[in-house]
């Protein structure tokens, strides 16, 4: 029998999650790509990790409260309908700590998890470079051998949060093998030059930075020197697919939009509801990848079909609120989530590399 | 919460999967109107809903539903849905409806005609002043012999259409909207598999058929289009088997003549449920077809290739029962009520 309820313990959880959400969330918080934005959601992430709700899919040694992947999908829904603030933290909790877990050592996971877990430090990622944006691996950042460690040259672009965060990880070139001459680094952002970039909104969400000889121990390495792409990829695929974007917030905005277009023309209200009916198909399709997951599957290329609906859907959403809104829009969140959507097509992987991906790895049509 | 098909519906579905593929190959849709009904009727796919006081097994839509998508892969011709998933909700007593030795086909409301009635023993007739929603539809049945059947041009050859008036008929005292929801679901499911199909062939045509000195399918272009189509048919899916889970929710609460409160608690809106489904799989295949027409380029568009019997099923079913700008309007005017609770 298809079990479709809950568990006891789930809507236990679910109802804690709420109730705690309810008496803490805040007004809506500058954003986090200005300096006092960047720390009232540090100080909101420290909030959240006092609840032990900051990531709570994690072991309890680490920061988290071990929940399952099913308890994780009830608190992004949670978390989203309540209006709670964006993560500052993302790119940490969401693809740089289930690369610690799945390659990490014991050691790295210690140092690195707790702190992570209240945004003591806050972790930007370095991937694309001025020539290596869709062709990753066509990265030329290097990192050459020093005593007991390396040392980091070269470029990384687009490296979102590196405005005002503390640390950053990334690809570097140890050697010339296109794939297996790559190594993934952690790195303090401290001696590295950064140069704030400003997104569409005029806000720096992004930066470059250049590496000058910036000097790492052998313990920022995760995994073995030549083995960064297959890591990279791996966390890649978790950002695709389940752990970068929830059903949550999608549910969540599907929601408003269809409030927002309660009296609209129904020629309008029917591509609301039709966001509705689509975001309730991602939270179905989640269900059934968490229940994969739970039975030791591996989702692989079949997480990109899940980028590219997400990421359209996303922004078939705020592009509809925007219709309905007009210029109007800049006065409410809708223009800020309509500029954020935009994005989503762009980062992660393209959607026309996902389209390439889904159309040779999982359809097997030849290259 | 365990949201996937149990072991049991995947092995329905793969014995139906294997009569069809030896019984219902597309050759057999050029030479006979009912290939491979005794064969399906032989493993029990009619009696799958019947009651078993009725001699059938008594399952839910939901067991059924890999099955009904295999029906759909294969472009299994007959009043299938009709037969199969209508017939149990609204003559549960009929005899031989489990055996599969009578058929039925349905008029809905608003339909073009009634698919295959020529073959049917009983046709469901809805009334002309039924609601939009069905919720007050009446039905009538008739039989065969005092139906007087007019042929109705449609767009699938294997799927034809009669404008059904009779003589005398007999009214029916189970109610209208579960039975059209139930056979609004299966036709999504048949839609998924018609879909998965055409993308199946498409993919195959792609990797073989060679222009500029490489494989088509090795063109971004073709690669782009049939990633999109993998996609729909990923995302509605899930609405299908949700629906499905809906339907047999609320029929459980309705057998056991809990209030209509307990229903609504269970599944806050069945009919929202179902339209989302219908309405996404029924886009989902129009994608697929148009998707495979066009890999297919020119020899897409002959009568010759068997690709023209799934592109006219993606074309009849997308339609049947509700498409899918009726469906959508339905799920707004649901929404508009301003209950966004989810089921589940």
């Amino acid at each position: 029998m298809v079990d479709l309820d809950f568990t006891r313990a789930e809507l236990d959880f679910r109802a804690e999650v709420r109730g705690w959400l309810a008496e803490h969330v805040p007004d809506r918080l500058p954003s986090m790509d200005t300096p006092e934005g960047f720390e009232a959601h540090r100080a909101w992430e420290a909030l959240l990790a006092s609840a032990r709700l900051s990531a709570v899919s994690w072991p309890e040694e680490y920061g988290g409260r071990g929940a399952s992947l099913v308890e994780w999908l009830i608190f992004e829904e949670e978390y989203w309908a309540a209006g709670a603030p964006g993560r500052v933290s993302q790119n940490g909790i969401f693809l740089l700590a289930p690369t610690l877990m799945a390659f990490g050592t014991e050691e790295q996971r210690r140092a690195w998890l707790p702190g992570m877990a209240r945004a003591d430090q806050v972790w930007a990622q370095a991937w694309s470079e001025p020539e290596a944006g869709s062709d990753l691996a066509a990265l030329t950042s290097r990192a050459e051998r020093a005593d007991g460690g390396w040392r980091l040259y070269g470029q990384k672009t687009w490296s979102s949060r590196a405005a005002y965060a503390s640390h950053g990880f990334g690809l570097f070139r140890t050697s010339g093998a296109r794939h297996k001459g790559l190594t993934y680094v952690m790195f303090p952002l401290e001696d590295v030059t950064v140069r704030p970039v400003a997104q569409l909104d005029g806000l720096p969400g992004f930066a470059e930075l250049f590496f000058d000889g910036v000097y790492v121990p052998d313990a920022m390495v995760i995994g073995e020197p030549g083995d960064g792409w297959r890591i990279a990829m791996s966390a890649t695929s978790s950002e695709r697919g389940l752990t970068l974007r929830s059903p949550g917030r999608f549910l969540a905005t599907a929601d408003r939009l269809v409030a927002l277009a309660r009296e609209a023309d129904p020629a309008l209200a029917d591509r609301a509801a039709r966001c509705w009916s689509d975001a309730e198909a991602y939270r179905l399709h989640t269900f059934h990848t968490a229940r994969r997951i739970t039975a030791g599957e591996e989702i692989g290329p079949a997480s990109s079909m899940g980028k590219v609906f997400w990421s359209e859907l996303d922004l078939r959403m705020h592009g509809l609120a925007m219709e309905l809104l007009g210029e109007r829009a800049g006065a409410t969140p809708w223009l800020d989530g309509f500029l954020f959507a935009l994005a989503g097509p762009i980062y992660a992987g393209t959607n026309e590399i996902q389209r390439t991906i889904i159309a040779e790895r999982v359809l097997g049509l030849p290259r | 919460m365990d949201f996937a098909f149990t072991p049991d519906q995947l092995a329905l579905a793969e014995t139906v999967r294997d009569v069809l593929t030896e019984h219902c190959p597309p050759s057999a849709l050029r030479t006979g109107r009912l290939p491979a009904w005794d064969r399906l009727a032989a493993v029990g796919f009619f009696g799958l809903l019947v009651p078993p006081e009725a001699d059938g097994l008594g399952l839910g839509l939901v067991d059924a539903l890999p099955a009904l998508e295999e029906t759909g892969r294969a472009c299994l011709p007959g009043p299938v849905v009709e037969t199969a998933v209508v017939a149990p909700y609204l003559l549960p007593g009929v005899p031989k409806l489990a055996s599969g030795a009578v058929r039925v086909s349905v008029a809905p409301p608003g339909g073009a005609g009634a698919p295959d009635a020529d073959l049917a023993d009983l046709i469901v007739v809805a009334s002309e002043d039924s609601s939009r929603n069905g919720n007050r539809g009446e039905a009538r049945v008739v039989g065969r012999e005092a139906a007087r059947l007019r042929p109705v041009p449609g767009p699938d050859p294997c799927r034809r259409l009669s404008e059904v008036s009779y003589t005398e008929s007999t009214p029916l005292d189970r109610p209208l909207a579960p039975a059209l929801r139930a056979a609004a679901v299966a036709t999504a499911a048949q839609l998924i598999g018609v879909a998965r199909r055409l993308l199946d062939v498409s993919v195959a045509y792609a990797r073989t058929r060679r222009q500029f000195g490489a494989p088509i399918g090795s063109f971004q272009a073709v690669k782009h289009r049939l990633a999109d189509v993998a996609v729909g048919i990923a995302f509605a899916a899930p609405l299908v088997h949700r629906a499905a889970l809906a339907v047999d929710a609320e029929a459980a609460v309705r057998d056991a003549d809990r209030d209509v409160s307990a229903a609504r608690a269970a599944v806050p809106d069945v009919g929202r449920d179902v339209s989302a489904a219908k309405a996404a799989a029924s886009e989902a295949a129009d994608l697929a077809a148009r998707a495979a027409l066009q890999t297919h380029g020119a020899i897409g568009y002959t009568e010759e290739l068997d690709l023209r019997f799934w592109l006219a099923r993606a074309w009849s079913l997308s339609a049947a029962y509700g498409g899918a700008a009726e469906h959508r309007a339905r799920i707004r005017e649901a929404l508009a009520g301003g209950d966004l609770r989810r089921y589940p």
